[in-house]
């Protein structure tokens, strides 16, 4: 996309006005998409991003301009829009880039934008006919299969001059059953940082299954009750809990400044101490896994608490600068529009040393979440939300009947004390994490928790 | 590239590959912000963005491509993929270009302008210091950005189609926070305008929300009568508007399909989709196919008088388009969308609104509708913070309760509608609003 001359004279012309740092990043993405309703392909989409943001830094100021003309004219003249609006000073510099590639840790053999959209098709269709041939009670089917190609650059006034390839694809399929009138829905999307031969690894049909079959229980379900309860949350998407409760506290974007429930808590005992919690970008093709963030800083594994102890931020360029702490590759953006900021990978709750038949038995009136939805968190007061999309009563140590309609909210510092039983099937789930600087992918994961009291938001 | 030569290239494209009927769509946009920390310009930053969208109608199927890169190479690729993807449907719903309405609704002549970047960083800067200046407990952390954006949008089609539009908007948001020692709170408030002067009432008033909120004690679990803050039920609207919508409708997920010219809220509810809202700056004529759009009554005093419809699925039903086939960014396929879209307001002020309830609570604050709320299902569960009302009066601060219900029964039990109503930040061309509305026996869960 840019070479490393034409790259070179952009960031030395992006510095001139007086900057200590600059960086480009350029992106060519392919996504496309497939669309299916009432067992038909109903749409069938291709877009090209392309485009390149300039960033200068001077100490923790900032200035950023994007454009989508990256002919060498087009980068000159957002490189000067960085350099005038960043000050006075005329300085004259000359930077010199060297090529650094690192290993793919995620490789895929497939590129989803690189196949027939019939080939691709064949795939959703699978997922979902397989939900609606589940039970005569599914009214409705709706089913995506994404895929997307995204190539990026990035050049900055340290000499850096680098390239990564993510492809990442993507199979969702909503179930919605009906009776007398009332509606209820489940869904599944699993996904990976790889190509099509995910579908080597999942079998799109018990996709398609496994969303009817929550809204099928959740069909037959009565309202949650209200109130505060003991709450057991399954793993995979139930990590959505430390996701919400936690990790965003834990960003620099709010901890560098102040916003955050978790600023200068480094070394203090902020969770129960059978709770461990680990941000890691590198686990091989995972879904919020990259080789490097997007200012070129490999990835890596975060240990952000360990037993109880907070260990560690979440770190991007920016908030390095504002803490004095190290980048811990961190550092992501949607897409060239947007600045980079700190933001999670695969973060997770680590497996512990309760057996799950024990945390059950241990509940003698509580809530057992076997789905969780999403949710979202104000990371100054720590206070969240999120949605219990499949639960059941526990009532003396047994599973009973589902309920339905329920979030649970708390304050993260308190939910994290809270986590007193910690299982052993610790599993990922595939979400799309927003914030400032965009709509990022991201997993969630833990084992089987208890949460000795929590508010759940039933009627 | 200019739009006459992007479309001069793949209409070339397009008939050199034998189509007959395609239709390009092209939008640009450019925006500038300013945001603060301390007393100083943190960030800076500017785009110029957008791109094009080709879709082709080949054997009755609508194939769609779009991109941002504007080389003759890649606008050829465009065309090459957007007739492949047409292969590739199955749907048997029928799809149509549009050749033009009769007549579109002129806009007034208005000058639409990119703020310029001094006053922006001015803007920012003296929204800072007033919000420092508002009071002692304002904290490090707060920030104020100015933002300023454009957008221009051109559909030109096989059908002889070509219409144009140009859309701005200017203003300010400001997040102060505020601590007491013991506890620190937030608020955020957004506002439009040019220039600090017309903005100047921000800090003051999300200051004070920011304070009143520090000391909030939890309700216990019951049933409560409620006012549901304009700011937040015009959320309500925005989760669950797919119900409106008439493709949601034909394909079972909305509880609303077969029930145009039912009851289905209270007398005192009216709602009404508004393409030009005067004074708004999201004002479109037209919709993202071409059709022109019209101000009109979606429900009228508790009844449901249309649901909202794009050309194909007016064509299922039998009945016109509504003109709200919308496109959200240039990318984005048809997909039916509300524009300015209200509950009228009503009678009552705050005083008799919040009189007429007695004892009950305030909720100024509601979170988690993305994830906690569904539109096919009608469910919410809302985590909520506002106030208690005691005797007809807003009394102390409360937080960390939920309230959850149905959305189509919570349209019928608004007893009340108040007399102001609060406008959302546009979303592409599609605005929320409501005033403050008054539901009784709500469930509330709580400590």
């Amino acid at each position: 996309m840019i070479s490393k001359s034409v790259a070179e004279s952009v960031l030395a012309c992006a510095m001139s006005g007086g900057a200590d740092f600059v960086e480009l990043f350029g992106e060519i993405t392919r996504n496309n998409s497939i669309f299916m309703i009432d067992g038909k392909i109903d749409r069938v989409n291709d877009t090209l991003i392309s485009g390149v943001g300039i960033r200068a830094f001077l100490g923790t100021r900032t200035v950023f301009a994007s454009t989508t003309d990256t002919s060498r004219e087009g980068l000159m003249k957002c490189a000067r829009a960085v350099a005038v609006a960043m000050g006075e000073v005329k300085q004259d510099i000359s930077i010199t880039l060297r090529d650094r590639m690192l290993p793919n840790l995620h490789p895929a053999l497939i590129v989803p934008t690189g196949t027939d959209a019939a080939y691709r098709a064949d795939i959703l269709r699978a997922g979902c006919f397989a939900a609606k041939e589940y039970d005569d009670a599914i009214s409705q089917v709706t089913g995506s299969l994404a895929g997307v190609d995204r190539r990026i650059w990035i050049a900055n006034s340290d000499g850096l001059f680098t390239t990564d390839r993510h492809v990442r694809t993507r199979l969702g399929v909503s179930a919605v059953a009906s009776a007398a009138g009332v509606n209820q829905s489940g869904s599944s999307s699993p996904g990976a940082g790889m190509g099509l031969e995910f579908f080597d690894r999942i079998n799109p049909e018990d996709v398609g299954r496994e969303a009817s079959r929550q809204a099928t229980v959740n069909l037959r379900a009565d309202y949650c009750p209200a109130g505060n309860m003991t709450v057991a949350i399954e793993n995979g998407f139930g990590g959505v809990i430390f996701h919400e409760a936690c990790g965003h506290s834990l960003e620099a974007t709010s901890v560098s400044i102040g916003a955050s429930q978790m600023a200068g808590k480094l070394g203090e005992t902020i969770a129960n101490p059978k709770v461990t919690a680990i941000d890691d970008g590198t686990i091989p093709s995972a879904w919020g896994s990259v080789n490097i963030d997007d200012e070129g800083t490999p990835t890596r594994r975060n240990v952000l608490i360990e037993n109880g102890i907070l260990k560690n931020y979440l770190i991007d360029r920016l908030g390095s600068r504002r803490t004095g702490m190290p980048m811990t590759g961190s550092g992501r953006r949607q897409s060239y529009t947007f600045e980079a900021t700190s933001r999670m990978t695969n973060t997770f709750i680590d497996n512990g040393t309760d057996r799950n038949e024990d945390i059950i038995a241990s509940i003698e009136n509580g809530l057992y979440c076997r789905k969780m939805g999403g949710g979202s968190v104000n990371p100054l007061t720590g206070e969240f939300n999120f949605a219990v999309t499949e639960g059941y009563l526990v009532k003396n140590g047994k599973i009973c009947e589902p309920v339905r309609g329920a979030c649970l909210i708390g304050t993260g510092s308190e939910i994290l004390r809270n986590i007193d039983m910690v299982g052993q099937n610790l599993e990922t789930a595939q979400g799309m994490c927003g914030s400032s600087s965009g709509s990022v992918p991201t997993d969630v994961g833990q084992p089987l928790i208890r949460v000795s009291t929590i508010t759940v938001g039933g009627r | 590239m200019k739009f006459e030569e992007i479309k001069r290239i793949l209409s070339n494209a397009a008939e050199r590959r034998g189509l007959t009927e395609y239709e390009i769509y092209y939008q640009i946009d450019e925006s500038i912000s300013a945001e603060t920390l301390k007393d100083e310009i943190s960030a800076f930053s500017s785009g110029v963005g957008g791109g094009v969208c080709f879709r082709c109608i080949v054997n009755g199927k609508m194939g769609y491509a779009s991109g941002e890169r504007m080389t003759e190479e890649a606008l050829e690729e465009m065309v090459e993929q957007a007739i492949s993807n047409a292969a590739c449907i199955d749907s048997e719903d029928e799809v149509f270009l549009f050749g033009g309405s009769p007549s579109y609704t002129k806009l007034p002549a208005r000058e639409i302008a990119l703020n310029d970047a001094a006053t922006v960083r001015d803007t920012a800067l003296r929204l800072q210091k007033a919000l420092y200046a508002e009071s002692e407990h304002v904290t490090d952390g707060t920030q104020s950005c100015a933002i300023s954006l454009i957008s221009e949008i051109a559909i030109s089609n096989s059908h002889g189609l070509s219409l144009q539009n140009r859309v701005g908007m200017s203003g300010a948001y400001v997040n102060p926070i505020v601590t007491d020692g013991k506890e620190s709170q937030e608020s955020f408030e957004f506002d439009e305008g040019v220039s600090y002067d017309e903005l100047k009432k921000l800090p003051e008033k999300a200051v004070q929300k920011a304070l009143e909120k520090l000391g909030a004690e939890t309700v216990s679990s019951g049933k409560y009568d409620v006012i549901l803050d304009g700011t937040q039920f015009r959320q309500f609207l925005a989760t669950f508007s797919p119900v409106f919508s008439a493709k949601q409708a034909q394909h079972g997920l909305s509880l609303l399909a077969g029930k145009e010219g039912e009851v289905i809220a209270s007398p005192c509810v009216t709602v009404v989709d508004d393409p030009m809202r005067e004074g708004a700056c999201m004002q479109t004529p037209f919709d993202g196919e071409g059709v022109a759009t019209a101000r009109r009554n979606v429900i009228e005093n508790g009844v449901l008088k249309t649901l909202l419809y794009d050309l194909s699925t007016a064509k299922k039903a039998g009945v016109a388009s509504t003109g709200n086939g919308q496109k959200a960014g240039y990318s984005a396929p048809i997909a039916i969308a509300p524009y300015h879209f209200s509950i009228c307001p009503g009678e009552a002020d705050d005083e008799t609104l919040f009189s007429t309830l007695g004892n009950g609570l305030y909720v100024t604050q509601c979170k988690g509708f993305h994830s906690s709320a569904n539109a096919v299902t009608g469910d919410f569960s809302i985590e909520c913070a506002g106030f208690l009302i005691r005797d007809g009066k807003k009394s102390g601060a409360i937080k960390g309760f939920t309230v959850a219900g149905n959305f189509f029964d919570l349209l019928k039990q608004i007893e009340a509608v108040g007399n102001e109503l609060k406008w959302s930040i546009p979303t592409s061309f599609t605005v929320f609003g409501s005033p403050n509305v008054l539901i009784r026996n709500l469930s509330v869960a709580g400590k």
